[in-house]
């Protein structure tokens, strides 16, 4: 069931996922389409998120923005008092600025492997830090055993904030401890997003990547083929895995495997070394003295891609 | 389990089957002996992602006997391949073509089936009548005067030879809506030729009339009582009559897909990879062909993955998910990916929904029927010893 409801006021708004923007050309969506989308999430009863580009929007466009209760996606350029949750596109960030924010840093694998040490400070100050990987596709076996350092390195920084008596938020570890069931995108689920050009998209990837591959627009309304092959129980791989951080990416789906519904190797194994991860680190916690105790451990496995057993399940 | 690979020799064809799903068949792509072999080193020397005990080369077309001398190099280095590299496939392998028949006594074809005989199965397409078989199996050219130009008469003075050198042989026909009323004599024709066994399937796509249903329960039904009251049920089999068709399927132990797709390999003169011949651009109407890899990157195993985790519940709709005559119905992972409303096989086709009924009910007729006969004459038991074993039609 539909629950969210993403507006990309400009080409140019920023990406806050694996997705790159790959249009250069500012087109601000009209105010007229902004106004049917926001008509469109109120009679649907639809949470906004509205993505902004790194620049400005004219006062009128705030103005509209401002009729309906919603949660602004901003770059850091434009970072205000009004943003909800801020996205980093570089690690040239001083975070100091990001005091209790929300924060999406998009990284490579390259980039995380150089800079994974500065995440200790910004983890120290931020509400909520998801970490973005934009090349998780291309991983190699190099960048595999890299990232199982960087999560080991990670856990003990984590582990040393709640010894500290802070609570971090920090989706590639802390998110698999907290939760109970799987949590992933649901983009053509309960999320949908419109696009500057009017036409809906089962998310921002989708309109940068195939635009003409679009899900109805404003006029005609929503109208998204195979709609079940968007929901757990329709994915052969995820509906068995406890992976429950995992993106689940429908973009990156379909862009390595030509399905929405199936993961690619790379993918499932990142999102295992992240459950893994997780799973030490609460060990860990738990050997100092009560954590979570109304949680299940998370059981040890024997692999890190679960395609491995799928054909056991059939 | 074997593996079967496909070599898509020529997109060509003698013939212009009426309800032929090849819908880009061209004389221009031909394989090349470079990109045959290509794809034999490739497969060859990736013996570890081959792990199947053995191995069906299958080579189709078009036609493939229009390429017999590129297939009988081919053969020639698989197995000379397969014994050099000390292969687990060398011994354990079998040459399969599918072929219209048109061929088949040439010298070339003959000397090929004389070599490789001991490894080889051939199966002729051959519809039924001559009516029925040149209804839908035409030549390109049209007679002189514009008619159309039935093959019958060229694969049927094949079929003596083709028996002699394959006893066993069997033969596929395909079913059309305008076939339906051909279906009896059809299949009572080919035993007369000598073909004990005739495998039959309706095609996968839409093309359906209304009320086919019908004509076609009563032609099975026409047929049911031929095969009985003749007495042909002790030599000969149809596929269309099996005890295990028409019940509810388990919906978490009988959730297997019923295609191969994906394990299944199929290269093409470009030198692509495709799950099976059905995603090679020539057999699609409305989508792109879905491609897996090509003979000199190798195979992408993410595009394998789908296929290889498919099962029945989870491509079926509602209907078919609670469809109590389930069992039996099959799909064309193909023919599921070109009908869908968007770019995936996980949407089965159903085409074919009312038809598996009509099957199913005469094929209760069948049995019910052929039992009774064998109580009343106490055969019953000396016939659930001996009787033959049909394999279920998939494509």
């Amino acid at each position: 069931m539909l629950q969210y409801l993403v507006i990309l006021l400009d080409d140019t708004s920023t990406s806050y996922c694996h997705y790159g923007v790959n249009k250069k050309e500012r087109r601000l969506i009209s105010l007229d389409h902004l106004r049917q989308g926001i008509r469109f999430g109120m009679v649907e009863n639809l949470m906004i998120q509205f993505v902004y580009p790194d620049y400005a929007l004219p006062q009128e466009y705030l103005d509209v923005i401002d009729t309906i209760d919603h949660s602004n996606i901003k770059p850091m350029a434009v970072l205000d008092n009004d943003t909800d949750i801020v996205v980093l596109n570089s690690w040239d960030y001083d975070a100091s600025k990001l005091k209790d924010a929300v924060v999406v840093l998009r990284t490579g694998w390259k980039q995380l492997n150089e800079n994974h040490g500065m995440l200790k400070d910004l983890l120290a100050v931020v509400q909520r830090l998801n970490v973005v990987i934009t090349d998780v596709e291309r991983m190699t076996d190099s960048d595999r055993e890299q990232y199982k350092t960087v999560l080991a390195s990670l856990g003990k920084e984590v582990e040393q904030l709640y010894v500290d008596g802070k609570s971090p938020q920090f989706n590639l570890l802390t998110d698999r401890m907290m939760l109970t069931a799987m949590n992933n995108c649901n983009a053509g689920d309960t999320t949908i997003t419109l696009a500057p050009n009017g036409k809906f998209y089962t998310c921002p990837a989708f309109y940068y990547e195939e635009e003409s591959n679009s899900v109805g627009d404003l006029d005609s309304g929503l109208d998204i083929k195979n709609k079940q092959l968007y929901r757990l129980d329709h994915a052969p791989i995820c509906r068995k895995c406890d992976a429950w951080q995992c993106r689940r990416c429908t973009w990156l789906n379909r862009k390595t495997t030509l399905e929405v519904n199936t993961p690619s190797h790379e993918q499932c194994v990142a999102a295992h070394l992240e459950r893994n991860a997780s799973r030490d680190l609460m060990l860990s916690l738990r050997s100092k003295g009560t954590f979570l105790p109304d949680k299940e451990e998370i059981k040890e496995l024997t692999y890190l891609d679960p395609f491995e057993i799928a054909t056991q399940w059939k | 389990m074997a593996k079967n690979i496909t070599f898509i020799v020529t997109k060509d064809c003698q013939l212009a089957c009426k309800y032929c799903y090849l819908v880009g068949k061209n004389e221009k792509e031909q394989m090349s002996w470079e990109t045959a072999k290509a794809a034999i080193d490739y497969i060859l020397s990736h013996e570890d992602e081959f792990r199947e005990e053995s191995v069906i080369w299958d080579f189709i077309g078009g036609e493939p006997f229009m390429e017999i001398d590129l297939i009988d190099k081919i053969c020639d280095y698989l197995k000379t391949e397969m014994f050099r590299r000390n292969h687990h496939w060398f011994n354990s392998y079998r040459f399969s073509f599918s072929t219209n028949g048109i061929n088949y006594h040439t010298p070339k074809v003959q000397e090929f089936i004389k070599k490789n005989i001991s490894h080889l199965s051939i199966g002729i397409t051959i519809d039924g009548t001559e009516r029925k078989h040149d209804l839908n199996r035409i030549y390109k050219q049209s007679n002189p005067d514009g008619s159309e130009h039935g093959s019958y008469r060229d694969v049927v003075r094949n079929i003596p030879l083709w028996l002699e050198q394959f006893p066993g042989g069997a033969t596929k026909v395909t079913i059309s809506s305008p076939d339906i009323p051909y279906i009896k004599e059809s299949v009572l024709h080919l035993y007369s030729l000598g073909i004990h066994e005739v495998n039959i399937n309706c095609v996968f796509e839409d093309v359906w009339q209304e009320g086919d249903d019908k004509l076609f329960e009563d032609q099975l039904m026409q047929l049911a009582d031929a095969i009985i009251d003749g007495g042909y049920y002790t030599d000969y089999a149809c596929s269309f009559y099996s005890e295990n068709i028409g019940k509810p399927l388990d919906p978490e132990l009988e959730n297997q897909n019923w295609c191969g797709a994906g394990k299944m390999l199929a290269v093409d003169a470009a030198g692509m990879f495709y799950p099976c011949t059905r995603f090679a651009g020539y057999s699609l109407r409305e989508k792109k062909p879905l491609i897996i890899g090509n003979v000199r990157d190798g195979i992408d195993k993410n595009k394998l993955r789908p296929f290889l985790t498919l099962d029945r519940m989870t491509q079926s709709p509602d209907k078919c998910k609670t469809c109590e005559v389930a069992s039996g119905c099959a799909w064309c992972q193909g023919e599921n990916y070109d009908a869908a409303a968007t770019s995936t096989v996980y949407q089965r086709a159903t085409a074919i929904c009312l038809m598996h009924k009509a099957r199913v009910r005469a094929n209760n007729y069948y049995w019910n029927k052929l039992y009774r006969k064998l109580e009343l004459e106490g055969q019953r038991e000396q016939y659930e010893k001996n009787k033959r074993e049909v394999k279920p039609v998939d494509c």
